[in-house]
């Protein structure tokens, strides 16, 4: 089973892809204004429930998805056997959701969102994805754990842990 | 530039769409689809750390490029459709109390998502796709927190909230 980075042609379709992916997510987020403030607010005080409606719906096509194809023992194009990762609730993941739900109320956007609103040329969005970056930084200081690469192997390890995620 | 697109797609457009994009990532090279991930990546390249894995970088990059098409080229800003991206928040506040509305959300919503592994799209779509538990209970929590969070500034500060 190759691992992702050992070749540079690997390496290589593993940035294209990593474009990609993260151009249509952009792209899907731009399309339903998931960057704007007023959406996510909207959403959160009950009012029109978009936001949640597209993560019920995304979770709802892929959910079924991911069943099928891990209990086919489906091949992935790149990287082996599709497996998924699951893991049981600890109290780091409450703790941690209460801090970002404060944070999602606060500022009106989510790692994803604030990037596309960047590009709408909004440029609050700076001050949101300055402040992401130093809440990130923040955390790595304080646990003196090395940055987790994000990749399968590193995946099971406490609090940096599903930060592939 | 272009017409292409109405001011906003439907959420039965959108969603299904972010559902097809988790799968097919996984089936392209079993990854969830992280974005807080993508951010302590490039983070750490731009640290110059070693252990950097590169391709999360362009997936932070992608995410730039995929909002700059849509939103400048796909769609029409001409009829003045531009939005600060904080026009409840700016209606309601002086911008100075803004800025450190957002400055402070945004530390938490990094140091919340380092804490618990995961942010929106990691364990709110991916995580929960899985069938994590410890991705449900983690979106479970932050959705109600900020449902709470939300509804407390709407009724003491009103406004355009």
């Amino acid at each position: 089973m190759a691992t992702v980075t050992d070749r540079p042609t690997t390496a290589r379709s593993l940035n294209i892809t990593g474009l990609v992916a993260g151009s249509l997510f952009g792209g899907l987020l731009a399309g339903g204004l998931l960057h704007e403030y007023d959406t996510i607010h909207n959403t959160l005080v009950l009012e029109d429930l978009y936001v949640f409606f597209v993560m019920g719906s995304a979770i709802a096509i892929a959910a079924p998805l991911l069943w099928f194809l891990e209990r086919r023992r489906t091949n992935t194009l790149m990287t082996g056997l599709l497996t998924l990762s699951r893991s049981k609730p600890e109290r780091h993941h409450v703790v941690g959701g209460v801090l970002f739900g404060v944070g999602w109320a606060l500022a009106g956007t989510c790692p994803a969102p604030a990037l596309v609103m960047l590009s709408s040329g909004a440029w609050l969005a700076l001050v949101a994805i300055a402040g992401i970056f130093l809440g990130l930084y923040i955390r790595e200081v304080q646990t003196r754990v090395p940055l987790s690469p994000g990749d399968r192997e590193q995946h099971n390890r406490p609090v940096v842990a599903d930060f592939g995620k | 530039m272009f017409d292409l697109l109405p001011a906003q797609l439907p959420w039965w457009v959108v969603g299904p769409g972010l559902g097809l994009l988790v799968a097919g990532l996984f089936l392209v090279n079993n990854q969830p689809l992280g974005a807080s991930g993508a951010y302590v990546q490039t983070s750490g390249l731009i640290r110059r750390r070693p252990d950097t894995a590169v391709w999360r970088v362009w997936y932070f990059a992608g995410m730039f490029l995929g909002g700059l098409v849509v939103t400048q080229v796909l769609r029409d800003n001409a009829g003045g459709d531009v939005r600060s991206g904080y026009d409840a928040l700016t209606g309601t506040f002086s911008m100075p109390v803004v800025v450190i509305i957002i400055f402070v959300g945004a530390t938490l919503l990094g140091y919340g998502a380092a804490v618990a592994g995961g942010c929106t799209s990691g364990h709110g779509l991916c995580g929960i796709s899985q069938r994590s538990p410890a991705s449900l209970t983690m979106t479970a929590t932050f959705v109600t927190t900020a449902v709470v969070v939300s509804l407390t500034m709407r009724a003491v500060f009103g406004g355009a909230l």
